[in-house]
């Protein structure tokens, strides 16, 4: 394997990594607000894509249109698939989930089901099951040269394109009045309220900037690939849902973490060759241990009471195991097993059970000859990784700050 | 709704055994009506495939309904079940093994398999309970669809042996019917004898409150376990006959979407309620094709060739995509309009509830529960 | 002495570095009424969670009739014969009043899953004798619960008959030691009063009561011993006379301006 080789795959793991967290930050704002799974948001993204790629098939525009013209044609695309897009996901909220805001979170998520369901098959009934081809005269199609790797200026423009939208989002976050009243929202929606919040503007407006952000990752996707099909967004959003929780849900930092890990690992994954594998389950076993020690500070404070869970005493609990990855490193050294004491028993079952299930894929990917990693195992990497997550630290990497969701 | 309130009350003024008489004598001539060319193959066709779902919907129910716990790869189970039957009764692997130590082998497999998924998945609650199931569901998917020195991948495996059963050899459409009616009426009868035990409450005690159940003496893993383990027995089972009786499988026929359409049956029915599993399953397998029959055959027919011709055609092509597109809807507006469903479970109506605005009051209360102790003390 | 029922052995629980409970010692003997008081945050419902197995303690030790409960899961603790209410209402609002109560049986009952599908003969007798205790658990809240009401859903009842039939499901698993967490919150002087007989009645039939509580009456009227806790330390404990007019007691709850004013 190359320097080339890799340099390449990494390339292609971040554009992907990219276009999961524009998908992702939907999911995990939603999810902030209204600890609601959107599962109709990988939808919304195929929809996008699907509204902007028809946009520029009705522009006629092809190989012989003026470059003026072209990038034209290119920014209507953009913005009516961007203003409709939005408009469905502030529909979807309108009328498939505020009607459910009291009820439990299964009944809202079998709604969301129903609603990802419906806007599938819309799909088909529109355009039909064929892929809708993306018009190719808009993309672009030069190289970049980089340590005699030839990258695609495509890749290019999805990155950089994604860290403007991402920045964007931060400055939406931290600076504006809007963005204060989506914490504010997410931390305790009844208080926001009483302090003169408009919740449902703030939640509409959540829905809107998820949206418009899955539709340019829609419309990169068509390009990217040159075509999209009607189920092409179940996949992306059960990923882009994969990493926002690896990143840890509600955090909007960690969406983008977990994207781009995420991207990574697949590319990587098809790349490696069996023996790589194996060190990656050996590090996945290290990993496990380590998280279950790291994990224990977010844990603990998720259980304290009810009516100790004032700010200070939080931070207070926080400092006490600021120390906690140093602790880890010398359990590891040292093998000393009494140093789980930092674990409790009931931690130290999960982490057995968590073993078993690792093993139990390891089995699963070495039993058969033919069963090679190759290309046709990528998604069950991202599928693994969700139920291992889930499993080990619901909470994700970045995700301390959230309360108890799990 | 209140339409459906209604006719509900008037369901229930008659004893509930005239229902279940009447729909056991109506599925009993079924086939016959078939065989002396009263109805045409196309509805004991349907007929079978609709007793499969209500097998899956009651099995489902268990889990989703009683327990309260979203599983959204229960098709795995089926699928377990099906490759069961078609690896061990077909000529791709050379075996053609008997058809009862098959079915219990299918069964025995599938809650093997509900017993390992269940044991580090079932610590999660709600939405990530339902999230991680799907994403089992996929995995097990792409691994009959990867795994092709037994499952052929998606080329699927043909020519499944009818099965035997102590001489009677089923192979018609109509003998499968009664071969499903039987696993129906069998595993409804022990699923309703277990939902009226201590088993069931438990489980209802758990979907309602794990916390207070926990501390009522039930324990929490093991309950939900139990419903898992028994519910993907079920599912083995159907998909083991399913797979009999379609004769050949592929891995398209384990679809995620296959499992959502699980879950809207037994929504629609009614969560926690059986007749409900099995109303839900009924009236969403045959309503889509008795509309296609309607506006395809009916409507002409009465009315003329050229009858909205447009709707005709879409019908014909797209029958599947409006099929799903119902049931999508449906599972909407059912869980906004009527989240009890069709058939509730009869505690679910709450017409008999007494207001109290110290429900809402009782939570703001003990803001202030310090200075109210300090008046007290005071007084 | 051999009459203790419950006997808090200087437990310790500790959040990071927070000691909810610290040190914290009391014995409960057989047919006692013991009330908790502390303002909030004084480690009074980590106390309950830690006898009724929700927490484990970092040190100390909970013994229940001179056996060791501490870190037994919470089903396992009801089992050894603790049962509980909660703060807040913790009712199946959706099954009947009936299943409620018959609930709170599950750790007392043997049938297994083969007697439930089959429904068999030692099933149904057990069945039989579990809805005839229930009945006679139901029948001690007298007009509460009316036969015509053992089949209506616990959530179409009013909210002080909720907060009973709480007590009722508690009833249910022949506790040896009964845990009520704010029996009356949220009622109003009327139904306080109510229930405070209906727990003095409960000890009259030999039940064992810790109870947290605000509500001073009912301290007074009910309690024999109080014990009064804040900073997860136990500041006093007696007669409920003695511990509301103690001096450290009534400054936790007012600080140090208020216990001067008071005194």
């Amino acid at each position: 394997m190359t320097f080339e080789h890799i340099l390449g795959l990494t390339i292609s793991g971040l554009t992907v990594g990219m276009i999961y967290a524009l998908i992702a930050l939907g999911y995990t704002m939603v999810y902030g607000v209204l600890q609601l799974i959107n599962f109709a948001h990988g939808e919304v993204f195929t929809v996008g894509g699907y509204i902007a790629a028809t946009t520029l098939i009705y522009t006629g525009v092809d190989a012989t249109t003026p470059l003026a013209a072209k990038i034209g044609y290119f920014a209507l695309a953009l913005i009516v698939s961007i203003v409709l897009t939005s408009f469905l996901g502030w529909m979807i909220e309108r009328v498939a989930y505020r009607p459910l805001r009291k009820q439990s979170r299964i009944t809202a998520l079998l709604s969301a089901i129903g609603m990802s369901i419906v806007l599938q098959n819309l799909l088909v009934i529109i355009f039909g099951p064929e892929p809708i081809i993306m018009p190719t005269a808009v993309v672009p199609t030069g190289f970049i040269e980089v340590f005699g790797v030839r990258i695609r200026l495509l890749q290019v423009i999805i990155i950089v394109t994604s860290l403007v939208l991402m920045g964007l989002l931060a400055w939406i976050v931290k600076g504006t009045r809007m963005g204060k009243a989506m914490r504010a929202t997410s931390q305790d929606m009844e208080a926001a309220e009483m302090m003169g919040i408009e919740t449902n503007l703030t939640i509409s407006f959540t829905f809107i900037v998820g949206s418009a952000l899955a539709s340019i990752g829609g419309f990169l996707v068509a390009m990217y690939y040159g075509s999209l099909q009607y189920d092409t967004g179940f996949l992306y959003g059960l990923k882009a849902f994969t990493a926002a929780v690896l990143g840890g849900i509600g955090n909007i930092y960690g969406a983008v973490v977990g994207s781009l890990i995420l991207g990574l690992a697949e590319n990587w994954g098809v790349g490696v060759t069996l023996g790589v594998l194996a060190w990656l389950f050996v590090f996945g076993l290290i990993a496990g241990l380590y998280v279950q020690i790291l994990r224990a500070p977010g844990e603990r404070v998720s259980h304290i009471a009810e009516e100790f869970r004032t700010p200070e005493y939080e931070r207070l609990i926080r400092s006490q195991y600021q120390l906690a990855p140093v602790v880890a490193v010398k359990t590891l050294l040292s093998e000393r097993t009494d140093a789980l004491v930092h674990v409790s028993a009931r931690h130290a079952v999960r982490l057995m059970a968590g073993n078993i299930v690792l093993g139990f894929f390891a089995v699963l990917f070495f039993m058969n000859g033919e069963m090679q990693f190759a290309s046709k195992w990528q998604h069950v990497i991202s599928f693994a990784v969700l139920m291992a997550i889930l499993m080990f630290r619901p909470s994700g990497i970045l995700g301390d700050n959230i309360q108890e969701k799990v | 709704m209140a339409v459906l309130d209604r006719m509900n009350s008037m369901f229930r003024r008659a004893p509930r055994w005239t229902y279940i008489a009447l729909a056991l004598a109506f599925a009993l001539i079924f086939p016959v009506l078939e065989q002396y060319g009263v109805i045409e193959t196309l509805w004991l066709r349907l007929g079978t495939r609709t007793l499969v779902y209500v097998l899956l919907a009651v099995g489902l129910n268990l889990v989703l309904g009683e327990t309260g716990l979203l599983h959204l790869g229960y098709v795995a189970f089926f699928a377990v079940g099906a490759y069961t039957t078609a690896s061990l009764s077909s000529p791709r692997l050379g075996y053609h093994w008997n058809f009862w130590v098959i079915i219990a082998l299918a069964m025995l497999l599938s809650m093997l398999f509900g017993f390992f998924i269940g044991l580090p998945t079932l610590r999660l609650r709600g939405d990530y309970l339902a999230i991680v199931t799907l994403a089992f569901g996929e995995i097990t998917r792409i691994t009959f669809n990867n795994w092709e020195s037994v499952t052929n991948g998606p080329g699927g495996i043909p020519g499944i042996y009818a099965p035997n059963l102590f001489g009677w050899v089923v192979d018609k459409p109509g003998e499968f019917f009664y071969l499903l009616l039987a696993a129906v009426i069998v595993v409804v009868w022990l699923l309703n004898n277990i939902k009226t035990s201590r088993i069931g409450r438990a489980w209802n005690a758990l979907r309602e409150d794990e916390i207070a159940s926990h501390h009522s003496g039930v324990r929490p893993l093991q309950a939900k376990l139990l419903a898992v383990v028994l519910s993907s027995g079920v599912a083995g089972l159907a998909g083991a006959i399913f797979a009999y009786y379609q004769q050949f499988i592929n891995p398209t026929y384990f679809l995620f979407m296959q499992s959502t359409i699980v879950v809207c049956m037994v929504v629609l029915g009614g969560m926690g309620s059986i007749p409900g599993a099995v109303i839900g399953a009924v009236v969403l397998d045959t309503t889509p094709e008795l509309i296609r029959q309607l506006f395809t055959k009916w409507l002409p027919d009465a009315v003329g060739a050229d009858f909205l011709p447009g709707v005709q055609t879409a019908l014909q092509q797209d029958f599947d995509r409006y099929r799903m597109l119902i049931f999508g809807l449906a599972i909407v507006l059912m869980v906004i309009f009527r989240p009890e469903g069709l058939l509730p479970n009869k505690l679910w109506r709450r017409e008999v509830h007494e207001d109290d605005p110290r429900d809402q009051a009782n939570t703001r209360q003990h803001m202030f529960d310090a200075e109210k102790g300090a008046q007290d003390l005071e007084a | 002495m051999s009459d203790v029922v419950l006997d808090v052995h200087s437990a310790t629980k500790t959040f990071g570095g927070l000691k909810a409970v610290n040190d914290l010692s009391f014995q409960i003997h057989a047919g006692e009424i013991v009330s908790l008081i502390g303002p909030n945050g004084s480690g009074k419902t980590t106390t309950f969670n830690l006898i009724s197995g929700v927490y484990e303690p970092d040190s100390g030790d909970v013994l229940l009739r001179g056996e060791s409960i501490a870190g037994l899961r919470p089903d396992q603790v009801y089992a050894r014969g603790i049962s509980r209410t909660f703060q807040m209402l913790r009712l199946f609002s959706n099954m009947s009043v009936m299943e409620n109560v018959l609930v709170g049986m599950h750790g007392r009952t043997q049938a297994n899953i083969i007697d439930c599908m089959f429904h068999t003969p030692r099933m149904r007798r057990e069945e039989e004798v579990c809805v005839e205790k229930a009945r006679a658990i139901l029948a001690q809240f007298p007009g509460r619960f009316p036969e015509s009401r053992h089949d209506q859903p616990a959530s179409s009842l009013s909210y002080a008959n909720r907060r009973r039939l709480e007590i009722a499901r508690a009833l249910a698993g022949e506790p040896k030691l009964l845990l009520l967490d704010e029996p009356v919150a949220g009622m109003n002087p009327m139904e306080s009063m109510e229930v405070m007989q209906q727990i003095r009645d409960l000890k009259e039939a030999g039940h064992t009561i810790l109870m947290i509580e605000h509500d001073m009456k009912v301290i007074m009227g009910a309690s024999d011993r109080v014990i009064a806790m804040d900073h997860g330390v136990k500041l006093a404990e007696g007669a409920p006379k003695d511990v509301a007019n103690d001096p450290a007691v009534v400054e936790a709850y007012l600080g140090r301006r208020g216990a001067d004013t008071a005194s």
